[in-house]
């Protein structure tokens, strides 16, 4: 395959308007990875703004025992509206669906991936998903009550319209399992002459195992999620005790899908962290060979821990030391990954941009989650603090403490590549400062609140909680005003901002080696990888050889 | 490693504090030698690194192996901690827990049975957990006591309250509308206390009425309040007769609550739905007499209490007996015995009459004594306007035996 650049010339705007296409059309339809990761950028950033809003409501109507705003009813469509919007229309898609969409055949020197018109349709089966999910708050019986985890029998019976949804959130995992094929076989087959396995930057190890779980442990949740509207339409009553059914069997065969599924949450995100940390240490990461195994280690050991999340089901002592063990087992790569990135800045040359700054943050909140998750792994302590507070607590840290800020360290170390232009850094830390605040005062009340008893999925509450509800709700507002701040800059900067160009921050993976922004297939002369992903001596010869005019 | 312990407190709590002093050393450890290096080697500071290692076997095979043996520790603690939850002491007492949307129900050994879990305190308590509907969960904070309640499946939890005190207790487990009100409270008593509830006890917990008792045991008044305040149902607060507003799939009709009504909302909740409130109430199957009280307490009935209420202890309470007396002997009243259908003199209006001490007369005289007063007694006594039907009811009976 031999990569040279079209008939239209190369503009300043790379893939924004070298195929000389910029209508609507040449975005929804098109099959550019550049492209459809920006429409799942977008995409998933607004659902994720749908979600706090949503998550703001609910924070409101807790500020105060009582009723404050809504009705019980109304507060848990909230909460389980809440709960599948950001669960599979944000964090699931979002990574693996925008950053790694647009940067992961970059990295590996690749012009696009393996089969750009399935990449194409895995958007396109993500917009029927949704809309179907959307559909379902608004027709039948009402938005589904039963929160994201449709534990039956209670969806079983349930009038609103769980089945709609359920239907929607299958058809999202088709889109799902799609990536996750084009991302196994582009990283396989499409590699860049010199891109060896021990040369493919960490990003793209964390999608590659990623794209494992996607592909293994999604067909699962589609065929328990059949099973369910089976259940409510058809009376199959396999989830039925009355029956002979079983509703233990229902929360085993969700979670087989929905543990792994916080893998595809928190992988991509470990891998983003992995290219920041070393870029902006000036130093190679630290530890390689083990972060991208204990990716793959992840992905694998991570699929025989479900049963952590049923420790007080019912089901038996036996199952409950199994799983309890392994979930143990499971948490050392992540510590030892926390120790390489620590360890990088080590003699490193540190400069606090907000990339940085995010990846950081996230190495903090990620250990306060991990290590909240070991109460929740130990069999006796998970008993007391089992679906209350700590529970929402514990999660958050590490989805939108790690995940979210990962997201955030992603769109301000990777847009601007795309866009040719750069934000305001001051904004940027302002913005960073208010959302770190508001973050754990916001979600630590909420492990206290735990600890004390509070039960999870409570409209309404006893007055000794009052007081850390308070706090936790005024913590969300700061929450969101820093996030309203950091978007406003970013998207100012990004459309009218100082232009970005070269390679700023010294990044010695591919994706810094073409024209800013790309054109749309990458590169203009075929690369040859000479040297890993994060050898820094190497790249200032490169960088000179671009200053002398040799590589953009 | 112990295996028998006397709280489940005792068993849990060290494992707490295991687990989160080792993760609040680790975390501080992290978080300063992140912070030390940001600022040791920033970049103003440290403008080329200084190093490019890239990793050092020694360091992973020991932050692999550390952390790899604190881990199994705490796995080990938790599970033997799990294992003290499980293992009911010998000797613990047995209360039966049905769970229901939205209601608790806790039946003794005795008979007894309540809303409300009553405990000697001290003592060992195994609670076994069904539920007839969704899931549920019973969880006691104080005891660090949990376990998810599956229908088709009985579990189980023990506990100790160790002090006599009120304890909240909390449905963990989502189970619809009514879930965040699913609350009630363990009441440990002293243990000569709760021998003493518990005996008491066969009258079940003072409801009045048999249809109301039912209406109580099977958790209806989780949802539906009788004093008018509005709960996730509407109140039971005089609904019959009363005009609704039912939605019946996409169109509103306005009926009046019957009896016909009645039976079909308890049977068929969702077939008319009250507007304003949402599809939430499990249909229910009862048997007809249980349904026939159940109405007949929401009609304002009272003839089915009478039996329930004692004529004799009433008349003891009301302070009758001392002025009338039962062995016919004259007292500042005349006596009871032999009155119920006898002749008697009285002043009524200031005319004298015979009259016959019928139901009609005996009524009036208790609730209007100074109507009509009989001859040689003094219209002394006090009015009782305040007896209900049934405690009118029961008295008569009463002094119709007494003859
Ligand atoms: C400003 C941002 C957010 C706020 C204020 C917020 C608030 C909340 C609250 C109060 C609950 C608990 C509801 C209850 O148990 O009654 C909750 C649940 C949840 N949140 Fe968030 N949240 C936010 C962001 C996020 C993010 C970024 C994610 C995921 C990436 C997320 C995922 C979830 C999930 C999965 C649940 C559980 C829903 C369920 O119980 O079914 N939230 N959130
Ligand atoms: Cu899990
Ligand atoms: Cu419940």
């Amino acid at each position: 395959m031999s990569i040279t650049l079209q008939e239209q010339p190369t503009t300043d705007r790379g893939f924004w308007n070298d195929t000389g296409k910029t209508g609507i059309g040449s975005w929804i339809f098109s099959t550019d990875h550049k492209r459809i990761g920006l429409l799942y950028f977008y995409s998933v950033l607004g659902f994720f703004l749908v979600g706090v809003v949503l998550g703001l409501l609910l924070r409101l109507e807790l500020m105060a025992p009582g009723r404050d705003l809504m009705s019980a009813q109304t507060y848990n469509a909230l909460f389980t509206v809440h709960g599948v919007v950001m669960i599979f229309l944000f964090i699931i898609p979002g990574i693996p669906g925008a950053f790694g969409n647009m940067v992961m055949p970059i990295q590996i020197g690749a012009a696009d991936v393996s089969f750009p018109r399935l990449n194409l349709f895995s958007w396109w089966l993500y917009v029927i998903g949704t809309v179907l999910v959307l559909l379902s708050l608004f027709t039948g019986g009402g938005a589904p009550d039963t929160g994201w985890t449709f534990y039956v029998p209670f969806s079983a019976r349930t009038g609103t319209n769980v089945s709609l949804a359920l239907f929607g959130v299958f058809i999202l995992g088709f889109s799902s399992i799609l990536t996750g094929l084009n991302f196994v076989t582009t990283i396989h087959r499409l590699r860049a002459e010199g891109m060896t396995w021990s040369r493919i930057p960490l990003f793209t190890w964390s999608l590659y195992a990623t794209a494992w779980v996607q592909i293994l442990a999604t067909p699962i949740l589609g065929i328990t999620l059949v099973l369910v509207i089976a259940e409510r339409m058809l009376g199959t009553g396999l989830f039925d005790a009355a029956r002979g059914g079983d509703p233990i069997m229902f929360q085993h065969l969700f979670w087989i899908y929905s543990h792994p599924a916080v893998y595809i949450m928190i992988l991509p995100a470990m891998g983003i962290i992995s290219e920041i940390i070393p870029v902006f240490s000036r130093k190679p990461i630290f530890g390689y060979k083990m972060i991208a195994f204990s990716s793959l280690a992840i992905a694998a050991a991570g699929s025989l821990v479900w049963g952590h999340h049923m420790f007080t089901s019912g089901m038996s002592d036996t199952a409950v030391l199994v799983f309890s063990f392994l979930t143990f087992i499971v948490a050392i790569p992540s510590a030892i990954k926390v120790f390489n990135w620590v360890s990088t800045l080590y003699r490193g040359s540190i400069s606090l941009d907000p990339p940085m700054l995010f990846a950081l943050t996230f190495i903090l909140l990620f250990s306060i989650g991990g290590l909240t998750g070991l109460i929740l792994g130990a069999a006796a302590t998970d008993v007391h603090v089992h679906d209350t507070y700590f529970v929402v607590g514990h999660f958050h840290y590490v989805m939108f403490g790690g995940t979210g800020f990962a997201f955030f360290a992603a769109m301000h170390y990777w847009l601007p590549k795309f866009y040719g232009r750069t934000y305001k850094t001051r904004p940027a830390v302002i913005a960073w400062g208010l959302m770190f605040v508001g973050f754990n005062l916001l979600y630590f009340s909420m492990k206290v609140l735990g600890m004390q008893g509070m039960p999870r999925r409570y409209y309404d509450y006893l007055p000794e909680f009052a007081n850390l509800n308070m706090v936790a709700t005024v913590g969300s507002w700061i929450l969101a005003i820093g996030l309203v701040l950091m978007l406003v800059n970013l998207f100012k900067g990004l459309f009218k901002g100082a232009p970005f160009t070269g390679n700023p921050w010294g990044g010695a993976t591919l994706e810094w080696s073409t024209p800013t922004p790309p054109p749309t297939l990458n590169f203009i002369t075929e690369p040859v990888v000479t040297h890993g992903p994060y050898d820094y001596t190497a790249l200032k010869h490169d960088v000179r050889e671009a200053d002398s005019g040799v590589t953009p | 490693m112990k295996t028998t312990y006397l709280t489940t407190n005792e068993a849990i709590d060290p494992v707490f504090i295991f687990i989160f002093g080792a993760s609040l050393v680790l975390l501080l450890g992290i978080t300063a030698v992140m912070v030390y290096f940001v600022i040791r080697y920033r970049r103003s500071r440290s403008p080329e690194p200084t190093s490019t290692a890239d990793g050092n076997l020694w360091l992973e095979i020991v932050w692999t192996v550390l952390p790899t043996l604190l881990v199994l520790a705490m796995f080990y603690y938790g599970w033997a901690g799990y294992l003290a939850l499980r293992n009911v002491p010998e000797g613990a007492m047995e209360v039966n827990a049905t769970a229901r949307m939205w209601s608790w129900n806790f039946a003794y050994p005795g008979g007894r049975s309540g809303t409300k879990l009553y405990v000697p305190a001290g003592k060992p308590i195994k609670v076994n957990l069904t539920s007839v509907d969704v899931l549920h969960g019973f969880y006691i904070p104080a005891f660090r006591v949990k376990r998810d309640i599956v229908p088709g499946m009985t579990n189980h939890v023990w506990f100790t309250a160790t002090k006599p005190g009120s304890y909240d207790i909390f449905c963990s487990s989502y189970c619809g509308t009514g879930h965040s009100a699913m609350i009630t409270t363990v009441e440990a008593l002293p243990e000569a206390e709760f021998a003493a509830w518990l005996k008491e006890g066969a009258a079940g917990e003072g409801a009045a009425h048999p249809g109301l008792a039912l209406l109580e045991q099977h958790g209806c008044l989780g949802c539906h309040s009788t004093d008018g305040s509005l709960k996730i149902g509407p109140s039971f607060k005089n609904i019959w007769g009363r005009k609704t507003i039912v939605q019946s799939g996409a169109a509103d009709r306005t009926i009046t609550v019957d009896e016909a009504y009645l039976k079909r909302a308890i049977m068929e909740p969702n077939a008319d739905v009250v507007k304003g409130f949402a599809p939430a109430m499990p249909p229910y199957q009862l048997k007809q007499d249980e349904l026939n009280a159940m109405i007949g307490y929401l009609r304002g009935d009272t003839v089915a209490v009478a039996p329930k209420i004692d004529g004799k202890t009433l008349a003891q309470e009301k302070g009758c007996l001392a002025c009338h007396s039962l062995d016919g002997s004259k007292g500042v009243g005349p006596t009871l015995k032999g009155l119920y259908g006898s002749q008697v003199k009285v002043t009524k209006g200031g005319k004298l009459l015979s009259i016959t001490a019928d139901a009609a007369f005996l009524k009036e005289s208790i609730k209007e004594p100074g109507a009509t007063v009989v001859e040689g007694y003094q219209p002394t006594m006090p009015p009782y306007p305040d007896l209900s039907d049934a405690e009118m009811n029961a008295v008569l009976k009463w002094l119709e035996e007494l003859k």
